[in-house]
């Protein structure tokens, strides 16, 4: 039974030049998973807003939705539709876990008792009872996109449509949502339409994938259609990259066959085609030059009574070089850079930055022309009302000529392609592009060190990409680039040495290749697949390599 | 923030201590006075306390001073005496040599030394202000006339009857108008 | 925490507030040592020993110093101690003062253990009795000022880290403090525009509201309330007619004895310990009820 039909759908925000959709078609399912991926920037969003009439963009719209077979203009229960949100932050209405719940009930004048049974009911499902009565604001990320989507479920929607829930949860937390979707999809049959970039974990459970470019639908199948189909398109389709591993390495091999969607899917196509004893491939020694961050047994704890976060740290940062810390939630990861950024001050052991303790340096001196620290949620770099008057600022605090700043401003934003940004106020951005604005404001103090925090997160993997490069760019031109991340794949791709922190301490810091061919499980998607082929493979692009240079399929 | 709260209330408290003085004595050295005895030569002044109105009013009063102890039932709680008087000494300068001497006790705000204001009277033998109504309070009267300031500042001449008087309606039942129980003792 | 934290919210107000009132109005030493007792007991009973025993040098050092202050502002009563710039420093002020210390702390030692018990959710649902629409208003605020100062951290961090105002001198802090606030302006309205959208997606507006609560009246409540309300009208009446009128000035009156005024102590130190003994009463049968799987 169809649930929902939008027919000819376009739309266009008050002065826009370009519609955000155009012609829009598709129908849903009742009981079916449908995933939206697209770049960001692609209308996603504007497309999931205007099916909710509650909270739908103003602007021109032509075509329409129905919604059971009736326009939409003529529903009036907001209780039919469930709609989450990116950030789990700022959804939460009430302080309370258990109102927070009740809310949408008392909205709708549920009567108390009624209400009583569904939050109770809700609550057990979720798994919720354990922290129910507490406050909303203690809860960690996971947990607050959780009661997000709990608190919409009680209103028992027909059809729950989600913009990018995952995108500010941690890897684990993500997939624990994830698993959470799948079950209401599974034992409830609950409609789901989601909007997502990680595609890795939702691909496998969607029954179709809606591909989206430029306000239209490129693609509209089932997942295992999605990677023919893009390959047909254009071979090298730039979409390519958001796609799973198995997807990707299937695409770059272009040898046929069933396409696989999950690591134990590619992990028996790569057997299929390419038998062999476990090989691991030559790798060079690792050249590096002096060290410019160095920390010498760092010993640090929030407060006296708290255990120690950083017990004994020892590692060398050397010049040039991109070092990505990888490590669990809570793990201290960001309390690391944050102490090797002064932020936080360690109560034993050194941390020397170009030779010289943090400690040492007077007033501004470590900020200026030497570190940079770009925290998690590029948002609070920011404090003015245009991206220009923000990053001009920065200038006025570098003590050069008037002349020699606008330069320095015009280059930097060229350099990192947000020249046409610069008038905007920087809220209004998508996550990828405040985040290059971001940098280019902690660029512009013009860093020998680059400190970043969760540089991925919320981004497309298009961003990523980019990121990845301006990244090279920098350590080209002599820069150290210190990372923290969840992401596995992007320190794969990007970093020249990983190390895990757990513990208080760095684990091991190696070469992705070395670093993750020891690891069996904190791996990325594509070393998994082809470990027992090539053992220290770690990237799609390394694996697709190494198959073509063994020649031909069986 | 506790220790905070505690660190502020211990240097209001040593401060107040600091500014006021810390001039301590004994009780018998409190009491220890020296009155000068009368001569024929000596200028002298008579000092007298009453508290008559506080029998017209006793429904008012303070149930805690109900007692023949605190309020005389004559209403006088020192008789019209005869001091002799030093050179400067003003109103409250007597009064304060004649409370010691008869062991009264007495109580006042305000500095003698202090430049600005003067010396107010809050209670004589356990009687304060408000201790029997509202409108209840200590007053001087200097020949028959309340003055209009501070006790401290009426410097005393040869002969002069001093009367402190308990007034319990501002002045009126004592005989001294609304404005002058203002300025009597507060100014 | 466990057994009076239970009792429905309207229960809890009443008898807080009644026991804080009498402590504060009674003057006689028997009711203020009685309400420092029940209050310090079951400040033991909800805390962790540790808090407790820090929590304890910091009352004590305020008991010596408010009992302390008093005769340096009052001179009155019958027995000179000594003097001080010529004013007597008296026995009954210093006892006096005593009372007063004790109940100072008596009121803090009950308003921690109102802060402990009467959680803002308890307290919102009473007031969403009264004005339903501003306990939802209050409910919105109090999750929006943790968010807000952590976001406003935050933000300080960052502009720290480039080095924008970030000296000590006054002028760099104040100019810091701007900078964060109009940073927090935007980022309070970017908030708010989400916020009324997860309420609108939720159905905020559209009919009238009802307002749910997961607190119940039950007989247990409606049997305490009738006990706080027997023992605390005793007290009342008893405090009302005089009978256990205490003064320390001019002398330190004589502590009442009658039968009434016994009644008084019985019924106030009742109602003071009665937490503690359902504290005490809930972890009994606790053990008991463990001991006997």
């Amino acid at each position: 039974m169809e649930i929902l039909r939008v027919e000819d759908l376009s739309f266009r925000y008050p002065k826009a030049e370009k519609p955000a959709l155009s012609h829009i078609d598709f129908t849903v399912e009742s009981g079916e998973f449908i995933v939206l991926c697209g770049p960001s920037g692609c209308g996603k969003t504007t497309l999931l807003r205007l099916l909710k009439k509650e909270v739908a963009p103003f602007g021109e719209k032509t075509g329409s939705i129905f919604f059971e077979g009736a326009p939409q203009e003529s529903l009036t229960c907001a209780g039919e539709m469930g709609f989450v949100q990116q950030n789990p932050e700022s959804q939460i209405v009430t302080d309370k876990v258990w109102h927070e719940l009740a809310f949408g009930l008392e909205n709708l004048g549920v009567p108390t008792d009624v209400i009583r049974r569904r939050v109770g009911e809700m609550a057990s499902f979720f798994g919720i009872e354990n922290w129910f009565r507490q406050k909303t604001d203690e809860l960690s990320g996971g947990q607050k996109q959780l009661l997000n989507l709990a608190s919409v479920m009680v209103m028992q929607p027909k059809l729950l449509i989600l913009d990018e829930p995952t995108g500010q949860l941690d890897p684990i937390a993500a997939s624990d949502f994830i698993a959470t979707l799948q079950k209401l999809n599974r034992e409830l049959g609950l409609t789901i339409l989601l909007a997502e970039h990680r595609l890795e974990e939702v691909f496998p459970i969607a029954d179709r994938i809606i591909m989206m470019e430029d306000g239209g639908i490129l693609l509209n199948g089932e997942p295992r259609s999605i990677g023919p189909g893009l390959s047909k398109l254009d071979a090298a389709h730039h979409m390519s990259c958001a796609l799973p591993s198995a997807v990707r390495i299937w695409q770059g091999l272009d040898i046929g066959g069933t396409c696989p969607l999950t690591v134990k899917e590619g992990r028996e196509f790569l057997k299929r085609n390419y038998s062999g004893q476990t090989v691991t491939l030559p790798e060079p020694e690792y050249l590096h030059e002096e060290a410019t961050v160095e920390m010498k047994n760092v010993w640090f704890r929030y407060e006296r009574d708290l255990p120690d976060i950083m017990r004994g740290v020892s590692v060398k940062v050397y010049r040039g070089e991109i070092f990505s810390i990888l490590g669990g939630n809570g793990a201290g990861k960001t309390t690391a850079l944050c102490v090797v950024a002064g932020l936080l001050k360690a109560y034993r052991g050194k941390i020397l930055i170009n030779g010289k303790q943090v400690k040492d340096y007077k007033g501004n001196t470590l900020y200026r022309r030497c570190l940079a620290f770009l925290p998690q949620d590029p948002q609070t770099v920011f404090a003015l009302d245009t991206v220009r008057a923000d990053l001009s600022e920065m200038t006025e605090m570098m003590e050069i000529d008037k002349s020699e700043r606008e330069k320095r401003l015009d280059e930097i934003s060229a350099r990192l392609g947000i020249s046409h940004l610069l008038d905007r106020h920087p809220y209004d951005l998508s996550g990828g592009e405040q985040q290059k604005c971001a940098l280019a404001k902690v660029l512009l103090s013009e860093p020998e060190i680059l400190l970043l925090d969760e540089p991925t997160k919320g981004l497309d993997a298009y961003a990523k990409q980019n990121l990845r490069d301006t990244l090279r760019e920098l350590k080209a031109t002599g820069v150290t680039v210190l990372t923290v991340t969840h992401d596995v794949e992007f320190a794969a791709e990007t970093a020249d040495r990983c190390a895990l922190f757990f513990d208080g301490e760095f684990i091991s810091a190696d070469t992705p290749r070395k670093f993750f061919a020891e690891n069996n499980f904190y791996t990325t998607a594509a070393n998994r697949m082809a470990r027992e082929l090539w053992k220290n493979a770690v990237t799609c692009e390394q694996v697709v390599e190494c198959c073509k240079s063994v020649g031909g399929a069986k | 923030m506790k220790k905070d709260i505690l660190t502020v209330f211990g240097l209001v408290l040593i401060l107040t201590v600091l500014f006021s003085g810390t001039h301590i004595q004994s009780v018998d050295e409190y009491y220890l006075t020296h009155i000068d005895d009368i001569r024929p030569e000596s200028e002298t002044v008579t000092l007298s306390i009453r508290c008559d109105t506080i029998l017209e009013n006793y429904d008012e009063l303070d149930p805690a001073l109900r007692s023949d102890e605190y309020v005389p039932s004559d209403g006088v709680i020192l008789p019209p005496t005869e001091y002799v008087l030093r050179e400067g000494d003003t109103v409250f300068d007597i009064l304060d040599r004649a409370v010691r001497y008869n062991k009264i006790q007495m109580e006042f705000q305000g500095s003698e030394e202090s430049p600005f204001g003067s010396v107010y009277i809050e209670g004589i033998h356990y009687l304060y202000e408000f201790s029997c109504g509202p409108l209840s309070g200590w007053m001087y009267r200097v020949d028959g006339e309340f003055p209009n300031y501070g006790c401290s500042r009426y410097e005393l001449h040869d002969g002069q009857v001093i009367e402190w008087v308990y007034t319990c309606d501002l002045g009126s039942d004592v005989g001294a108008g609304w404005n002058e129980y203002s300025g009597g003792q507060r100014k | 925490m466990k057994a009076f934290g239970n009792i429905h919210p309207s229960v809890l107000m009443m008898y807080f507030l009644s026991v804080m009132l009498v402590s504060m109005f009674a003057s006689n030493p028997i009711i203020q040592a009685e309400a420092l007792f029940g209050g310090a007991l079951f400040c033991l009973c909800i805390q962790k020993r540790g808090t407790a025993l820090r929590d304890a040098g910091f009352y004590i050092s305020l008991f010596l110093m408010v009992a302390v202050t008093n005769p340096l502002f009052s001179h009155n009563g019958k027995t000179p101690l000594f003097f001080l710039n010529g004013n007597p420093v008296t026995l009954e002020a210093l006892l006096c003062g005593v009372s007063i210390a004790v109940m100072v702390i008596g009121v803090l030692l009950w308003c921690k253990c109102y802060s402990e018990i009467m959680t803002s959710d308890k307290f919102l649902y009473l007031f969403g009795r009264i004005i339903p629409k501003l306990s939802l208003v209050l409910s919105m605020a109090l999750r929006f000022i943790p968010a807000y100062i952590r976001q406003s951290r935050r933000v300080s961090r960052a502009q720290k880290a480039m080095g924008l105002y970030s000296g000590k001198s006054i002028s760099d802090r104040v100019r810091n403090r701007m900078r964060v606030l109009t940073a927090m302006i935007s980022w309070s309205l970017e908030n708010a525009m989400d916020v009324s959208a997860s309420m609108k997606a939720r159905g905020y507006g559209q009919k009238k509201r009802t307002d749910f609560s997961i607190f119940r009246f039950q007989r247990s409540d409606c049997a305490l309330f009738a006990v706080c309300i027997v023992l605390l009208s005793v007290p009342l009446v008893g405090m009302a007619a005089g009978v256990t009128d205490f003064t320390y000035y001019p002398g330190i009156s004589r502590i009442e004895t009658s039968p009434a005024a016994v009644a008084v102590y019985a019924a106030f130190g009742a109602l003071s310990v009665l937490p503690s003994v359902l504290e005490a009463k809930e972890a009994i049968i606790w053990k008991y009820y463990v001991s006997k799987i």
